[in-house]
């Protein structure tokens, strides 16, 4: 191909040296992870309690949810392990706070029996926003996380597809609260990105390719659902500008 | 389906492309949104060959734009997203347009062929190569004569000769043209020795060199920002073919007797029902594209899904006869002189 001189070799040698793996020993790494570490942790658990809760608004698909849910509570488990292997402490007083307002717009939305709300919170954008920060996370994690994240991974797919399949189904009846809950929640998810980006980056995880991911699958699962690009790009830039 | 994978020239360009094609929100949001912003598949279209034939394509923009060029993280993840779209929409061959075969190239991204859960099939895409050399190379023996210029009196130097592209022109023009002299300019010296040796000839020069002794002059390498050519000291006339990307080579050279043409351009025989050329500033956005597309596009009428063109030193005379009888049979001409707005702009010097 064409010789490119417009291309500084320094961006180049700079972006190889970002990809290496973290010093996973450092007090700094530790320290990032605890709170990193902590809202995964959180995750699987609020996303446990949240397919149970569906389940209640949904009977005839109870039995599924609470497949779905015991999968997060095996995932869980599988984290809290990874801390365990560094030598690291959850910071959990932290997690919990981070999660507090989708925690509270799922909360209200259950107590108004909101299902298509509460479905996009958790079996989309938080599912969309989980695979795509596992995804980016497998490269640059320790070799145990590694392997636990790659299975977690693969589940999670099967949970987002559940919420893109009852979602697409009833996409006639459900479409304007789905736009209005996509309103309500995308910016949370966006504040929840720039809140630990920080920490993201000691592990070397990149703000900028986890919010191009969570798009991307963001964009993919609607699509999915029935939505044009056009609609999604409405949708979405609800939580990119502004 | 056959695909096609372009971008913006700029991000302004990119802005207003986005109005028009009704993302008012993204045409609102700065760099770092369109950094983070997913390839979009804007484009249905239809296109029916010169033999009746009836294919359907797909245009994806990769929302990449020249400005990310210094992100390299950035352009790497614009470059493959895009591929995983073309992939997961099940197109059998697309062509990766401007920058993003470049970059592909340059940043070595066959090393990352896993992206998120997909793992990228390389023969779903062709860099388009094969076709653009073979364009090059018919625009040189057209334009040419049309100029007075004897091409078996000719020295015909190549800008980037060690290149895919240039490499492939070299080979074709020594074997199949018969010009009088290759002068073959690159900046590695390694690489150009081996040239020179598989040509069985052609001299290796340095590009200030080379110009003054030039009948035609094929840039395959894209210009440095600090390039001044002296209209003087060229040969006139003088067919410059610009084959670089992005195309500039215009605000670089003229003058009395120097003709620059837009390498690598082809034009379809009928009107095209897309919105994406004009992006390119083509100056007949129905009708003409990168060579490259093209090349989606004949290999799609071709029934061949295969990546045609890929990696480096790979383009075969075989497959330049394969591509071009193709690219006749179906309705393409190379961009000539007379397609050309202005072409000659009246007495300037760089």
């Amino acid at each position: 191909m064409v010789d490119m001189a417009v291309l500084a070799p320094t961006s180049i040698s700079e972006a190889f040296s970002a990809d290496q793996l973290p010093d996973f020993s450092t007090d700094a790494y530790k320290d990032a992870y605890s709170r990193i570490n902590a809202i995964v942790i959180e995750g699987e658990q609020e996303a446990h309690d949240n397919y149970v809760s569906i389940g209640g608004l949904l009977p005839d698909q109870a039995e599924e949810l609470t497949r779905l849910a015991r999968m997060e509570l095996k995932h869980m488990k599988g984290f809290t392990a990874c801390a365990n292997n560094l030598g690291v402490t959850a910071d959990m007083p932290f997690a919990k706070e981070f999660f507090f307002p989708l925690h509270d717009n799922f909360q209200k939305a259950l107590a108004d029996g909101k299902v298509t709300t509460c479905l996009l919170i958790q079996a989309i954008l938080i599912e969309a926003f989980a695979i795509s920060a596992y995804h980016i996370y497998i490269p640059v994690a320790d070799p145990f996380a590694r392997k636990i994240t790659e299975g977690v991974v693969k589940d999670e797919y099967t949970h987002l597809n559940y919420g893109q399949e009852w979602l697409k189904a009833n996409l006639e009846t459900v479409r304007d609260e789905l736009v209005q809950a996509n309103r309500e929640n995308l910016p949370l998810v966006r504040k929840m990105l720039e809140q630990v980006a920080g920490d993201a980056a000691v592990l070397h995880m990149d703000q900028e390719d986890l919010m191009a991911d969570f798009l991307s699958s963001y964009q993919e699962a609607l699509l999915e659902v029935g939505f044009t690009s056009r609609e999604i790009a409405k949708m979405a830039a609800a939580a990119l500008i502004g | 389906m056959f695909g096609l994978i372009g971008h913006s020239t700029s991000f302004e360009a990119a802005r207003a492309k986005a109005r028009t094609l009704g993302f008012e929100e993204f045409a609102d949001g700065d760099l770092d949104v369109w950094c983070s912003a997913p390839p979009q598949l804007v484009d249905h279209l239809q296109v029916t060959s010169a033999t009746g034939k009836t294919i359907e394509g797909a245009y994806i923009d990769s929302c990449f734009v020249p400005e990310m060029l210094s992100r390299f993280k950035t352009a790497r993840r614009k470059v493959l997203s895009a591929m995983e779209l073309a992939q997961k929409n099940g197109i059998d061959i697309t062509a990766l347009g401007g920058f993003t075969s470049i970059i592909f190239e340059n940043f070595n991204l066959l090393k990352e062929q896993q992206i998120r859960s997909i793992t990228l099939e390389w023969e779903r895409f062709t860099t388009g190569n094969t076709h653009t050399a073979w364009v090059i190379c018919r625009q040189v023996e057209t334009s040419a004569p049309a100029l007075g210029i004897d091409l078996s009196q000719a020295r015909v130097a190549v800008i980037g000769a060690t290149g895919d592209i240039g490499s492939a022109v070299c080979r074709w023009l020594s074997q199949r043209t018969g010009v009088k002299e290759l002068l073959l300019v690159a900046r590695q010296p390694q690489p150009l020795l081996d040239l020179q040796q598989e040509l069985g000839g052609g001299r290796i020069l340095k590009l200030e060199e080379a110009l003054p002794e030039a009948d035609v002059v094929v840039w395959v390498a894209s210009l440095p920002q600090t390039l001044s050519i002296d209209a003087v000291n060229l040969r006139s006339p003088c067919l410059m073919i610009d084959g670089g990307y992005p195309k500039n080579l215009d605000t670089k050279a003229s003058g009395a007797g120097i003709h620059v043409l837009k390498g690598g351009i082809v034009e379809f025989f009928s009107d095209i029902t897309w919105q994406m050329m004009e992006m390119a500033e083509m100056d007949n956005p129905k009708r003409q594209m990168f060579a490259c597309f093209a090349e989606a596009i004949l290999l799609e009428f071709e029934g061949i899904h295969t990546n045609f063109s890929w990696g480096r030193n790979n383009i075969s005379l075989d497959k330049m006869d394969l591509i071009g009888a193709a690219s006749l049979r179906h309705g393409f001409q190379a961009l000539g002189l007379s397609a050309q707005i202005d072409s000659t702009p009246a007495l300037t010097t760089a």
